[in-house]
């Protein structure tokens, strides 16, 4: 069984940029429905460790309680940091093996989920291809620096697994170190346990700017498969 | 989006079904649908309504289920006691039919308040009660059918209430499919002409019922939505009619 850490501290906080912070809505849900609506239908899941941001408790309990969401939910404060709420959330799960998803990505279905659940490896992150050149530079001098081999580099998604123990001694290095990782499978590679990755989809978009929130509600609307041009 | 298979055993709650579309409706299923489990029928208690539910459970094949709920739609917390009733009772409800209907048409001038807000808390709030508070119980629904009206697409000169409540169950199911989807829920409204019943005779006193379409043909039409070709039927309100 899993405990699934689903990240939900930055709610608003840059999509929302210059408004008051608000729940994100994508097609007029909050955008934690998604995420939690995909989880609660898969059976190996049965505890979902929810963060929110401050002053949002009672807002995120009414959408868990509103949606009937089955799957028992223990709640946590947010960290400083996303690398910091995850730790925090750790702590709280009770399984020995997690999965970690953000409700910013709310495209994430059931069997999506169940497809990293079934895959061989107990540390398992969704990457996709990089169908871009990206190239190293110095920001500071405005130069470029060298060259980097796209073939050997992804685009780190979620959702993703990983076995309590390891997850929990990445993150002890890393407090040793005093090192902070924006996501958790290139923490726990760093920190010496394998981590193995699954094809991701280009569907299963992260939500942080208005023009995402678009994509996102055009994603899930309707039959977009459908579209004239597609 | 997902689509919920349909159960190996599935369940159907109908309203209205002491007679009319709802009646035929839960006919139909108990004679056609394998996979069903127990039907729940709702209506106010009347002779018509006891027949009815002798006659469901002398159709039904053993093991399968009757359930009768006498309520009055109009009143909101007697809808939420029977939603308790059925979940604890029973659990799921799989296959939901919104049909039970009420309409006294009168022109404008003659519309009494109190009979326009009995309109909609039958037509349109007790659909929505149901909706939602078996969603908050936790319910998955497979497919919810809502029964609209050829009325509730064009406003009738005479029909203010009963139109308006029929506009409101169109527009509310499209919002329904839309916001379901995330459970892989189907919700379909179907909006038929006439069709010879009790309500009919009330709108149109004076015509011959042979003349029109039956309620078989409109129960004919919710089954094939809940049959493995339903699932290809994508159209936000299903007009059926002659
Ligand atoms: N017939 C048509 O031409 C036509 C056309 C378009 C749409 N429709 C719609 O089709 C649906 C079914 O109507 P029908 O034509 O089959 O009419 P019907 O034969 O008169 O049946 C109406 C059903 O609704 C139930 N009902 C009405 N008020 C109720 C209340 N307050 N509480 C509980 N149950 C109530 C009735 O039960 P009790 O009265 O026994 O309680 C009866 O079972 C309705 O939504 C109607 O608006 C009908």
């Amino acid at each position: 069984m899993y405990s699934l850490l689903l990240l939900n501290g930055g709610i608003g906080a840059r999509v929302a940029a210059g408004r008051p912070k608000q729940l994100i809505k994508v097609r007029g849900l909050p955008i934690l429905v998604y995420s939690l609506i995909a989880a609660d239908a898969v059976a190996e899941i049965d505890q979902i460790v929810l963060n929110y941001p401050d002053g949002w408790r009672d807002a995120v309990e009414q959408v868990v309680a509103d949606y009937a969401i089955r799957t028992p939910v223990t709640y946590v404060p947010a960290g400083d940091t996303r690398h910091d709420s995850v730790a925090n959330m750790l702590s709280s799960a009770t399984n020995d093996d997690v999965v970690i998803h953000e409700s910013a990505r709310p495209l994430v279905s059931a069997a999506d989920f169940m497809t990293l659940l079934a895959a061989p490896g107990r540390n398992v992150s969704l990457m996709l291809e990089i169908p871009f050149t990206v190239a190293p530079v110095d920001p500071a001098t405005r130069t470029v620096t060298g060259y980097l081999e796209r073939s050997t580099l992804r685009n780190v998604q979620l959702p993703q697994k990983f076995a309590k123990a390891d997850l929990e001694d990445a993150h002890r290095r890393a407090a040793a170190d005093g090192l902070t990782f924006t996501e958790d499978a290139t923490l726990v590679a760093t920190s010496g346990h394998e981590v193995r990755f699954i094809d991701g989809s280009d569907r299963n978009i992260k939500v942080t700017t208005p023009t995402d929130v678009l994509l996102a509600t055009f994603l899930l609307g309707g039959r977009p498969e459908e579209a004239w041009n597609a | 989006m997902p689509d919920a298979t349909p159960a190996p055993s599935r369940t159907l709650l109908v309203t209205g079904a002491s007679r009319g579309i709802g009646l035929e409706t839960a006919r139909r299923f108990l004679q056609n649908d394998p996979a069903l489990t127990k039907v729940f029928t709702l209506a106010r208690p009347s002779h018509d309504f006891d027949d009815a539910v002798a006659e469901l459970r002398a159709l039904a094949r053993p093991g399968v289920e009757v359930v009768r709920y006498d309520v009055d739609l109009g009143d909101r917390a007697a809808v939420i006691d029977v939603v308790d009733r059925v979940a604890a009772e029973h659990g799921n409800v799989d296959l939901l039919v919104n049909n039970a209907g009420y309409t006294k048409p009168v022109p404008l001038q003659q519309v009494d308040f109190a009979d326009f807000e009995r309109t909609i808390a039958v037509n349109l709030y007790a659909p929505f009660t149901f909706v939602q508070e078996l969603l908050r119980r936790g319910n998955r629904f497979e497919l919810i059918v809502n029964i609209a009206s050829t009325a509730g697409i064009n406003g009738r000169s005479g029909w203010l209430t009963y139109s308006a409540s029929k506009a409101a169950v169109i527009n509310m199911s499209e919002v329904m499919r839309s916001e379901l989807a995330i459970y892989g829920t189907r919700v379909a409204c179907i909006s038929p002409g006439r069709t010879a019943t009790a309500l009919r005779r009330v709108l149109a006193p004076d015509e011959d019922p042979a003349t029109i379409m039956q309620p078989q043909d409109v129960a004919e039409v919710i089954e094939m939505l809940a049959s493995p070709v339903g699932r290809f039927v994508d159209s936000a309100n299903l007009v059926v009619r002659q």
